[in-house]
């Protein structure tokens, strides 16, 4: 059993995909754990609601699932899941057109919420430095604003390639749009990105 | 390199997803050019310091989502299930470990059934045999027919005295059946031989369906971690030996060249794969990213020749119809700015102040469609 584990953890995605399509469920648990962090991270930037990127990354493993039996091991798995979770942020903006949702860094419910969700962030090595922490989550809180702030198809550019991790190829793809549009788009966004980042020392930094 | 191509490429070198030569040019460029060095290093300096908080999804969404793929499992329509299961199940008969075990529980089980029972007593056995058996160390005397003309020509006629002769000649006779036998068993060992020659042959034969499978497994892998220049050689290697994934290695031969050289190499490959293995889902992938490169170089017609031959696929012909609809937009767009710009030159031109050098370039001819609202890609 430990040696049927390792080699999921080593099979490519599509593999995986394709072991799925046979029969193996363990081989569906493995892609989730794969990727269920960076789709829920996706997602959350668009929807920017924590209960509804929930439902909404939920629903794109059950897609998975449901249309598991058309996916053609030529094709990269990335890109067919996050052109699921794109089409499905699509239909829920869409519907949600005519509200506004506050920005991650505010409170996003009721006490139940708990903390605000900028909060939630995964920091394996928390700061001891009060000073730097504080620095580090006003760039961070910064950094969260200005990708909320780029327009949809700009921002969706960016979390493919940011959170995603996808080439810009990929991207092209999942968007239906040319590579070279992608990369206009993305180079608008870091422009946004610089501009507000230009202030902060971290930045002034980073350029030495 | 100039600071026009550097524009193009400086993401790809953000992001490394240029090819080594490209990107030391580019590097290059940048140490020695007062407009993209500045560039270059304000990307950089805003990608490490624009990191974007991970946020933590809720412990339990993944046991959400695995009761999810239960229920959703049990919802499948009973053809899809019953589909998988046998799937499954000749996926397990395929093995060649339980192949081998099935054929040898039926070489015992035949050999179980062909069993005789013991002889029994002797005196009721029935035996087709002629002759006597031979005891060992006896000689076999056959009464040999008189030859006309005396002795065998190619024997030695031994001076006997009469009474010799005729054993002298059936032992000569008996000699040359042995070797007439000898000869028979000669050609029944080669042809057992040469029947264990072709079974190895086809064992053989079964071991390199198995190295096949590693073949592709291996340039897969270097597919997968972006060495597109040494997946496309070893995935040709796969198709050029005409194993079971020679279509699929084909196809990723030639999406590892769309990789490495672009749609303009790329383009041709796909056709060619299509072409090649016809009738199956490979050659209805290929002609898709055929026309897909086809569209992005601006060959409409040529994308759109692939993409009417997909209508008609399965599992293609819907996105197969939006590309279709897509690229007639973007003709009549390509055709509304062409009539715009005709009347704009028409009419006295207006001295515009020049773009500041810094933003970025607008897209290239290969992308007319930059700017139609494209359809989503379906799935």
């Amino acid at each position: 059993m430990i040696g049927l584990a390792a080699a999921r953890s080593d099979a490519t995605d599509e593999m995986l995909m394709v072991r799925y399509q046979r029969g193996d469920r363990e081989a569906f648990a493995e892609l989730v754990r794969r990727y269920q962090r960076p789709v829920y991270n996706f997602v959350i930037r668009q929807v920017r609601h924590p209960g509804t990127a929930e439902d909404v990354t939920q629903e794109v493993f059950v897609r998975v699932v449901q249309n598991a039996a058309e996916f053609k091991h030529e094709a990269r798995f990335t890109t067919w899941l996050y052109t699921i979770a794109r089409n499905l942020c699509i239909d829920h903006l869409r519907k949600q057109s005519h509200r506004r949702h506050p920005s991650l860094d505010q409170p996003a419910g009721g006490a139940s919420e708990g903390r605000p969700l900028g909060d939630n962030i995964a920091d394996a090595h928390p700061s001891t430095d009060v000073e730097r922490a504080a620095a580090a989550s006003e760039v961070q809180a910064c950094i969260v604003r200005a990708v909320e702030g780029l327009p949809e198809e700009q921002r969706e550019v960016f979390l493919l390639r940011e959170v995603a991790n996808l080439p810009f190829k990929e991207i092209a793809e999942v968007t239906g749009a040319g590579e070279n549009t992608v990369k206009s788009r993305m180079r608008y966004a870091l422009d946004r990105l610089q501009a507000a980042l230009s202030e902060f020392e971290e930045y002034a930094r980073a350029l030495r | 390199m100039d600071c026009e191509k550097f524009d193009r490429v400086v993401l790809d070198l953000l992001y490394a997803e240029l090819d080594e030569l490209t990107a030391a040019a580019a590097r290059r460029h940048m140490e020695h050019c007062a407009r993209c060095g500045p560039i270059g290093a304000r990307l950089r300096a805003t990608r490490e310091v624009g990191v974007l908080p991970t946020l933590e999804p809720p412990e339990d969404l993944e046991a959400r989502i695995l009761e999810a793929e239960r229920q959703a499992h049990a919802r499948l329509p009973l053809r899809e299930r019953l589909g998988r299961a046998v799937s499954v199940m000749a996926g397990y008969a395929m093995r060649p470990q339980l192949a081998m075990a099935a054929l040898l529980v039926l070489v015992f089980a035949s050999s179980l059934l062909l069993l005789r029972r013991g002889p029994g007593d002797r005196e009721s056995m029935h035996v087709t045999e002629r002759g006597v058996p031979e005891r060992e160390g006896d000689s076999v005397l056959v009464p040999v027919p008189e030859r006309k003309g005396g002795a065998d020509p190619g024997q030695p006629a031994p001076a006997l005295p009469f009474g010799h002769d005729q054993a002298a000649r059936s032992e000569a006779r008996s000699s040359t059946d042995h070797v007439d036998e000898r000869t028979a068993q000669a050609s029944g060992r080669e042809a057992v031989e040469e029947a264990t020659d072709k079974e190895a042959e086809s064992k053989r034969g079964a071991g390199s369906g198995t190295d096949d499978t590693a073949a592709y497994d291996r340039a897969m892998a270097e597919y997968q971690g972006g060495r597109y220049a040494e997946a496309q050689r070893q995935f040709d290697a796969v198709a050029a030996a005409g194993g079971h994934n020679a279509a699929s290695a084909a196809l990723f031969a030639a999406q590892a060249v769309r990789n490495t050289s672009g749609c303009t190499a790329a383009a041709p490959r796909f056709e060619a794969v299509a072409s090649q293995y016809p009738g199956i889902s490979v050659a209805n992938e290929a002609t898709w990213q055929a026309a897909s490169c086809y569209e992005r170089l601006g060959q409409r017609e040529r994308a759109r020749q692939n993409y009417t031959a997909l209508r008609s696929a399965r599992g293609y012909g819907e996105r197969a119809q939006r590309a279709l609809d897509s690229l007639d937009r973007a003709g009549q767009a390509v055709a509304s700015r062409k009539a715009k710009a005709k009347a704009k030159a028409a009419a006295p031109a207006k001295a515009k102040p020049a773009a500041p050098a810094s933003k970025p370039p607008p897209t290239t001819a290969d992308d007319p469609a930059a700017n139609v609202d494209s359809d989503r890609v379906g799935y």
